[in-house]
Formats: C-alpha cells, structure tokens, sequence
C-alpha cells in the first residue's frame, strides 16, 4: 500500500520540479546575492544598481568574520555571489579556493577614482596572490580605544589602559578570540600578532583572564555596544567598529573621544570578492565597480565613520601606527582558548 | 463498483500514515541522526574528515571547561524552571478561580508576548536591567537604594531573570490546565466534610495539579537549555553556558563535528529531563485515578 502511494508520487514530485525549474531559469531577471557588513549595501545604491543594469539585488548582512566563513564555507560558495571581506580573512578563502579571480578591466572605476594608497593593487598587501586579482578595496578602519571623556580625565595612550582597576566593569570587549589574542600581544611587545608562539599564545592569555574582572560585557556588533552604553556607566570601549562606532555613540548622546593605541592599532581593510560559486561573474564584477564611484566613498564616509577607499578622510592621524589584520596561525586554537577564558570563574 | 472506493480509502489512510510517521521522520528523527553521524567525524584546521572517531566525545569528558559548563547550565535551567513554578503557579491558580470571559482574556493578554520577537524583549529586557537602566533608576528615584546595584547587570543573575520572565507563559499554561481539569466536585466535599481552605488547596488542588506543575518544569527547563542567546545578550563576561560553547563551535572555531557532539550531549540531557518529567508527572496523575 505505502509503495503505491509513493509510485503515485513520484512523478508528481518530478513534475512538479520541472514546473519550478523551467519558470525559475530564463525567464527571471538577473539575480546578484551579496554578502555584506551593514552601510556597504545601502538600500538607494542597490536601488540605482538594479535601476541601471536591471538586476534584481538580495542583500544578507552579516555581524562577524565568523557567520560569513560560515556562511561561505558552508555552501562551498553557491549561495552568494559577491562579498565584503577584509584583506586578513580573505588569505584563507583563496586558499580554500572559495573565492576567484578578478578581471580587472571591468572595474575600469578602481584605477580612476581610488585613493593613491589603494590605486596600485599590486602595492596593497593581501589583495593579489600568484599574479591574480582576488579582491578589489573597498574601505578601512582602525580598531582603537574608545574613552568616555566624563569619566578619563587624560587620552588612553595604550590598550593597557583597560586593565586598569579603576575601571573594574566599565569596560566593553569585545566577544572575538582572534583579535583579542591579537591586541593583548601587541600590549605585551610582541612584534608578528598574527603568529603567535606557543609561550606568547599562553602569556596572552594569562593576561586575558585578568582583563575578565574589568569587562562588563563582550559584544558582537556596533548597535549593541551603543545599547549597552546608554543603560550602564562604561568607561572604555574597545572599539572594534572603530568610527563607525563612535559616531553610533555620538548619535546617541554620549561624551566619547577616539584614539589608536601607541603600541599600534589593529586595523582593517575590507574589500569585495567573488566567490566560486558565483551565478554571473559580469554581474558580480559590475556591483564592485559601481561601489568605486567617490559619491559612494563620499556616503560610506558620511554615514559610517569608514575611511573609503575612494574618497578622502580622516581615520587615523598620519604618523597613527596601523596594523592590518592577517590570517591568524590557528583560528580554532584561539576560539577554543577564548571558550576556556570565557568559561573561567 | 465496490472494489473502487475501498481502494480510494486505501490511498487516503496511506497518504495519512506517510504525513503521521514521515513528517516527524524527515524533519525530526533525521536531522537528529545527521547531528549523531556528523559528531562521530573530526576536524583538523578547517578540513572535515569524515572518518568515525569517538575523539570528540572524549574531549568533552577529559577537557576541564565542558563538564563544569554543562553542570552550571543545568543548575542555572533548574532554578529558572523553579523560579517559573514559583511565580507561574500564583497566577495560574488566580486565573482558574476567574469566571466566565475573563479568564480567557486574561490568559489571552498572557500569551501575546509570546507573538513578539524573542529578540525585541531581550533589548527590552536589556535596558531594564542594565546598570542606569529602568529599574535601578526607578529604585534610586523612589529613594529606595542610592547607588545603583550590579547583582542583576550582565552576570549569571541577570540570565537567570531574563530567562524565568521570557518562558513564565510556558509555565503558566500547563498548570492552568491541570487546575481547570480538577473537578468542583471534590472541591465541594472537601469543604463538606469540614476542610478549611488551606486543607482543600493542600490536600487536593496542589496533589491533583502537580503533573500540570512537572510538565511545566519540563518545559521550561528544556527551553531554556537550549537557549545561547539571552546568555550572550545579558550574560556579560561570567554567564557562559553551554549553548554559548555549541554556538561557537559552528560559528568561531568552524568545528561542526565537536559541535554536533557537544548538542548530542545536551540532546540526550533534554531527553532524561522529559523522561523523568512523563514518569513523575505520570505516577502523580496516576494515584488519584
């Protein structure tokens, strides 16, 4: 009886597909599935790059470095077409093949409008790789300190300052293994932060679990640290949103001031790549170039704080020592510790 | 002529079992065994090795943070299913003793904040807890305290506050229901042979609505180990819980395998949670049958 019903089935099933398939494939417009950090996909520049090449856009943000590697990883690629990643994390999606190279002479904006720093890509570290284009820039931040002018009297000059007693839960961290291993390193003098060795990775986090006391919260995204200021008495910020989170707190009335650790600031480039799994590589080449316009550099700028790659601004002072952020040498080992440090009473 | 409908009826009863027995099959029961056969793979940087090995259940029992994690969170879910209890049954117990249209709408206005998003209440919950936040200001305005008070803000406290005030309707239901199904009757010949009050709550609504209170306790505490996001929301830097570890699992450290191992392990604590709940709950229900 049950293998009657499943005969009976089955083709509906088969025809019911190919009626989904065939009014699906040539008939639909074109589709670009971008991956994106929230103000690199806003809703009136996706509207003029859909009004100008008729493609229907669908945009996903995301909150970590983590979702998108997961999201990216875990499809192989199929299911987005282009993505913002930073110079850093993008080494480990070339190495697993998940993004591909790009043409640049459909970007024929890049070489027009950007900035001298980013307009000879060979010179930018981490974009190109055996000779091939990876990823085009597309803008930049420093990760700084934060302060609340009401409560420090005199400017942060190190990372140091969030250890600091007086501070005992008034400090924002933030809820990342990686970077936090990162900039506690620099804190203790170590020179490559990327490549930790055993004894370094250790005292990093023997000095983690002290910072425990000081932390009110670790959070995860720029809106949230915001929230969390305005309802309690934070001190410090360890701004991995840099900009874009001081203007978020300006906004919401706070008395906050900026600045990059001497030790050196861990900063970031974010750029957009193709994936492999990309549906139309034309389409996803021609949202990038689009993005290189300096009227769009100009609105990043203006709407969130980010240095862009196209258009002029101040995000860190000249002689300010910017590190930008490589592949760590094992990101599970470092999230497993962050587990154990988080874990600890 | 005959032959045909019985043959119809056969079609339909089969189509009714394939939904009855495949649905729960296909998007229970399978995805669950997908969990099981992913935590018996490993990984090594991010390359996944789909070879059995029982390495990550090992490490969950020979790493120092996991056990201790789970042992915290279990603690932590029984005192939110407690603290449920405590405050739901009060409330449940004021609506069964309310007559006619409103009790259902009350029970009804008890209900709408489960139409809203989880996450909408946890912002709200956030800046009512937070250290200048509605409720220690509002403590502070009415002279009660003078400096603000830090047990609630961003710790363990605060998630078990935040958890017990989201899944209170969860308690709240069950027990209403055991409360409605008591029969008046017995109400009426407890009072009749003589029993005050508090003998008739003691001797036979609290005995009889007990199996409404374990299956709330189960409830509660099975949605509440589940959760990883109010720890991460009100948590702060001390409230780590073992949703907290699984979720990094599949997002920070890209370790599905030990992931997968780590939820097969919460699944089975859930699954003696509910079994405990169904044979206590049952035997209460059972000796005044």
């Amino acid at each position: 009886m049950l293998k009657s019903v499943i005969r009976g089935a089955l083709p509906m099933l088969a025809a019911a597909t190919m009626l989904a398939m065939s009014s699906s494939a040539p008939a639909m417009a074109k589709e670009l599935r971008v991956l994106a950090w929230q103000g690199y996909a806003d809703d009136d520049w996706v509207k003029a790059f859909e009004k100008e090449t008729g493609a229907d856009v669908k945009v996903v943000f995301i909150g970590s470095d983590d979702e998108i590697w997961a999201k990216i990883k875990g499809s192989e690629g199929k299911d987005f077409d282009v993505m913002a990643v930073n110079t850093g994390q993008l080494q480990r999606y070339i190495d697993a093949k998940l993004v591909q190279p790009i043409d640049l002479s459909k970007i024929p904006d890049q070489k027009a409008n950007q900035l001298p720093i980013f307009n000879d890509l060979t010179k930018v570290k981490g974009v190109m790789r055996d000779g091939q284009l990876y990823a085009v820039p597309f803008c930049f931040d420093s990760i700084g300190i934060i302060y609340n002018t009401d409560e420090v009297k005199t400017p942060p000059t190190s990372m140091d300052v969030l250890w600091d007693p007086q501070y005992k839960g008034k400090v924002l961290a933030y809820d990342n293994g990686e970077h936090n291993f990162s900039f506690t390193a620099l804190t203790q003098g170590v020179q490559d932060p990327f490549h930790l060795t055993a004894e370094q990775m250790a005292a990093a986090k023997e000095k983690l679990l002290k910072l425990k006391p000081n932390v009110l919260s670790f959070y995860t995204t720029a809106d949230e640290a915001t929230q969390i200021y305005k309802n309690n008495d934070i001190a410090l910020v360890w701004a991995n949103y840099g900009q874009q989170q001081v203007k978020s707190l300006q906004d919401a009335g706070a008395h906050v001031a900026y600045v990059n650790p001497k030790e050196g600031a861990l900063s970031w480039l974010d750029t957009w790549a193709v994936t492999v799994g990309a549906q139309d590589k034309d389409l996803a080449e021609q949202w990038i170039n689009f993005l290189m316009s300096k009227q769009i550099g100009a609105q990043l700028t203006e709407r969130t704080g980010f240095g862009s790659t196209t258009a002029p601004s101040s995000n860190a002072k000249p002689d300010d020592k910017l590190i930008y952020v490589e592949t760590v040498e094992d990101p599970t080992k470092r999230a497993d510790l962050w587990n154990e440090i988080k874990a600890a009473q | 002529m005959t032959a045909k409908p019985i043959e119809a009826d056969r079609i339909w009863r089969g189509i009714a079992l394939l939904a009855a027995y495949g649905l729960p099959i296909f998007f229970i029961l399978l995805p669950l065994c997908g969990f099981l056969v992913y935590s018996l793979f490993w990984v090594e940087g991010t390359e996944l090795h789909y070879e059995l090995t029982l390495v990550n259940y090992r490490r969950f029992f020979t790493d120092e943070i996991y056990v201790p994690v789970l042992r915290q969170t279990v603690v932590l879910c029984l005192e939110v299913a407690g603290l449920c209890i405590a405050f739901g049954y009060p409330v449940a117990y004021f609506l069964s003793g309310l007559k006619g249209r409103k009790k259902y709408t009350l029970l009804m206005l008890l209900l709408v904040p489960l139409l809203m998003s989880y996450i909408i209440k946890m912002y709200a919950i956030r800046s009512i807890l937070g250290g200048n936040g509605f409720l220690n200001r509002s403590l502070i305005a009415l002279g009660i305290i003078d400096q603000p008070l830090t047990f609630f803000v961003f710790n363990l406290n605060a998630v078990l506050l935040t958890l017990s005030v989201l899944l209170l309707p969860f308690a709240i239901l069950p027990i209403f229901l055991s409360l409605e199904r008591i029969p008046k009757n017995l109400l009426e010949a407890s009072a009749d042979l003589g029993g005050s009050n508090a003998q008739s709550f003691f001797r036979v609504i609290l005995p009889l609505s007990l199996p409404g209170v374990i299956s709330a306790a189960t409830f509660v505490f099975v949605l509440a180990i589940g959760d990883f996001l109010t720890p991460q929301m009100v948590g702060g830097q001390s409230g780590f819980t073992f949703g907290r570890i699984i979720y990094s699992q599949f997002g920070t450290a890209f370790n599905w395998p030990f992931g997968s191992a780590l939820s097969v392990i919460l699944a089975a604590v859930v699954i003696v949670a509910i079994l405990v709940g169904a044979r206590f709950g049952g035997e209460k229900a059972g000796v005044h049958r």
